[in-house]
């Protein structure tokens, strides 16, 4: 059967690197895409954009233009999302979880709907550590941010629904850049941490040396979502996009990092700036609250930054994957490693000052 | 002013060990110091010769302001409420000059350890600030008025050499024990440095720099070969260039100072072989006790291993705070013999040191 397919969040990071990946399935005939952002429109011969909006009742869609598009759709793609690690809980259970719910009654009226694809996070796994399976589903061990209690609320909500609703939740790590050519088309804290380091702003991070720094390639989830949403679809399956075993360690990342810095900016080196102090959590908030106290705003901004996500590498965690492997390597679909992308991701990051590639419309 | 610690010392019945420099040389150890990129590396061969600091003498004005006094005088920059949840409650304002502190204290050194002045081999003149190493003058040529010569004549120290460490900002006299102690391992016949460090802020400038509250003073300290205490047993320093301008890399400067001086420390104590947990104490630079919590959990160290309550009542006496807080620490009969102390030090240019001393 041919598929129309609606997508939420399509021209945010994962978006960027999923439409085209859409786009090139040929079961794939229509690409309805729900934005509400009105600077951004991307061209395909597929895509259809959609103005709306999904934190309104009925995703803000006009009656006729919602008849229309929920009569066509086959499969949703669920992935907008309010992502700032610093937004406050009501911001973000305004997006991520109403947004869900809307998404999820717009859903049920969709006669031909055969897939639902939720994008979440492997960081619903808040607080905990230890491994992460992706059959580990609810727990009670509290958050680090807004951010992933908001995401692991709208997951309990999709899975609540399961029994009505043709589900799939895909969870993604941090996104880092493109395996191919370390392209990062939307900078995020990953991003905006590795500055600091560079710019001799970022005096420690939280956690241990082997605290695992599980990071992706946005191509990689970009065609893991496509398999789970339709070449691999299963209702009620959970997927880890994640480094998992491939993760570097604390120390290694930074290590790493240095050393990359070092080798595409020889003269950087002369600066003598050190890594981060791999400091526990209590220290860590303690400096961030001197921070706070003394109001300096450059460096309070680089604390906001960092305390918004970092405290996350305090909880220790592997995420597994093996379950997804075990289909996506059926499927042809290799993880990159880590090792081989990172430098690039960095040379980019580099060479581009920082900034991430405006949306490339030319490769849809 | 508290007796000399030699004089001290020498009424509890301590004698100093005896150690020639030969014992170096048949351990294969340097006379020379490593000098690698910046880092300086000295602990091989002092702690053979027991090279150490042997008397200290400080002197402060009489003259001393609460933070709240501080802030409705309009001599700082943060609130005074502030300040004090970083630990500082008052510090000493100087209307000596700071070469008439200085001198005070070198005086009292010399007249409490029994040091003949003649036996001075040299004297090492650090002050942070500019106006430390001139004494004011009209004529363009009074900037030629060292204090350091000055204060040679008026103790009489007539073979000392003579010289000044302007450049260092708070390091200035950490950075005179250090070169004291090579100087002492590369001139056989020289037995004694005196170290002397004073600096008295210009009236009405905020007594407060990076949110550390600063405090007028002198300190005078001997090194010498054949210490009775105070053994010099490693030292690290590394200066960092990149932040040379501490106003345009005030931000920068706060984010460097934890892991670099982590790293420091955790080198130097590798280095000679003892663990935080052999520390008996710490002498800090009296930056915000805040900043001491922080910098204490990233080296291993337990807080009550801190000399603390200079922070509060002496405030930041720029180059002279680990040398004020070891004489006090030894006046309150807080040390033993064989104590091993941490003294850790900071100071703009950019420079951090680190030395390990055996009291």
């Amino acid at each position: 059967m041919r598929q129309t397919v609606l997508i939420s969040g399509g021209t945010g990071m994962v978006g960027q690197d999923l439409l085209p990946k859409i786009c090139s399935q040929p079961i794939v005939e229509r690409v309805f895409v729900l934005t509400r952002r009105k600077d951004v429109l991307p061209s395909h011969r597929k895509i259809e954009v959609v103005r709306g909006d999904v934190t309104r009742p009925d995703l803000g869609l006009q009656c006729d233009l919602k008849q229309s598009v929920a009569q066509a759709t086959t499969t949703i793609i669920h992935g907008a999302a309010e992502t700032s690690f610093s937004a406050d809980l009501s911001a973000a259970r305004a997006v991520n979880v109403a947004g869900t719910e809307h998404m999820m009654r717009f859903a049920a009226g969709c006669p031909r709907l055969k897939a639902f694809c939720q994008l979440s996070t492997v960081y619903v796994s808040g607080k905990r550590t230890g491994t992460i399976r992706e059959e580990d589903l609810e727990h009670n061990f509290g958050f680090v941010n807004a951010y992933e209690q908001s995401k692991y609320e709208a997951e309990q909500l999709v899975t609540s629904q399961a029994q009505r609703l043709p589900a799939t939740v895909v969870r993604l790590s941090t996104i880092l850049g493109r395996s191919l050519d370390g392209a990062v088309t939307k900078s995020a804290a990953i991003h905006y941490a590795l500055r600091l380091f560079f710019h001799s702003l970022a005096p420690m991070v939280p956690g241990t040396k082997e605290s695992p720094v599980d990071l992706i390639a946005s191509d990689y989830a970009a065609q893991s979502i496509a398999l789970a949403a339709f070449e691999q679809f299963t209702p009620g399956s959970t997927w880890h996009i994640c480094g998992g075993s491939d993760a570097f360690s604390l120390e290694q990342f930074l290590e790493e990092t240095l050393q990359l810095f070092y080798k595409n900016r020889p003269a950087w080196r002369k600066r003598a700036i050190e890594k981060p102090a791999i400091v526990n959590l209590e220290t860590f908030y303690l400096f961030v609250r001197s921070v706070e106290e003394l109001g300096e705003s450059v460096l309070k901004n680089s604390v906001a930054v960092l305390k918004s996500f970092a405290p996350q590498l305090a909880y220790p965690k592997l995420i597994s994957d093996a379950s997804t492997q075990h289909v996506l390597q059926r499927s042809g679909l290799a993880r990159p490693e880590i090792r081989d992308y990172y430098p690039k991701v960095i040379r980019f990051l580099l060479e581009n000052n920082w900034e991430a590639t405006p949306q490339e419309q030319a490769r849809l | 002013m508290p007796v000399g610690v030699n004089r001290h010392l020498a009424r509890s019945g301590i004698r100093p060990p005896i150690l020639g420099r030969n014992v170096a040389k048949s351990h294969g150890c340097s006379s020379i110091p490593l000098h690698i990129c910046g880092k300086i590396d000295f602990a091989t061969a002092s702690h053979l010769m027991n090279l150490g600091i042997s008397a200290i003498e400080y002197v402060l004005p009489p003259k001393s302001l609460s933070v709240r006094e501080l802030e409705q005088a309009g001599l700082l920059v943060s609130r005074a409420e502030q300040l004090r949840t970083f630990g500082f409650d008052r510090c000493y304002i100087s209307e000596e000059s700071a070469d008439e502190l200085a001198q005070r204290a070198a005086a009292a050194l010399l007249d409490n350890c029994g040091v003949r002045p003649e036996s001075v081999d040299l004297l090492l003149y650090a002050g942070a600030i500019a106006s430390s190493h001139q004494i004011a003058g009209e004529h363009f040529l009074s900037g030629f008025n060292y204090p350091a010569t000055k204060l040679q004549y008026e103790l009489s120290l007539t073979r000392a050499s003579v010289v000044g460490i302007s450049q260092a900002g708070c390091m200035g006299l950490t950075y005179a024990v250090q070169l004291a102690s090579d100087f002492l391992r590369s001139n056989g016949e020289a037995q004694r440095v005196l170290c002397v460090s004073a600096d008295v802020l210009p009236n009405g400038v905020p007594r407060e720099i990076l949110y550390n509250v600063i405090s007028d003073g002198a300190c005078a300290l001997m090194v010498t070969r054949n210490s009775p205490q105070n053994r010099i047993l490693a030292h690290r320093a590394v200066t960092k260039g990149y932040y040379w301008d501490c106003i345009a890399r005030k931000n920068e400067i706060l984010a460097a100072y934890f892991p670099t001086a982590t790293n420091l420390v955790q080198d130097l104590l590798s280095g000679a072989g003892c663990a935080p947990a052999d520390l008996s104490m710490v002498l800090p630079h009296n930056v915000s006790y805040r900043s001491w919590e922080i910098l204490l959990d990233l080296i291993g160290v337990k807080k009550e291993q801190l000399f603390a309550a200079n922070i509060s009542q002496k405030g930041h006496v720029i180059a002279a705070d680990n040398w004020i807080n070891l004489k006090d620490a030894t006046t309150a009969n807080l040390l033993n013999p064989g104590d091993k102390l941490l003294a850790f030090n900071f100071g703009f240019g950019l420079n951090w040191a680190a030395t390990l001393i055996e009291h």
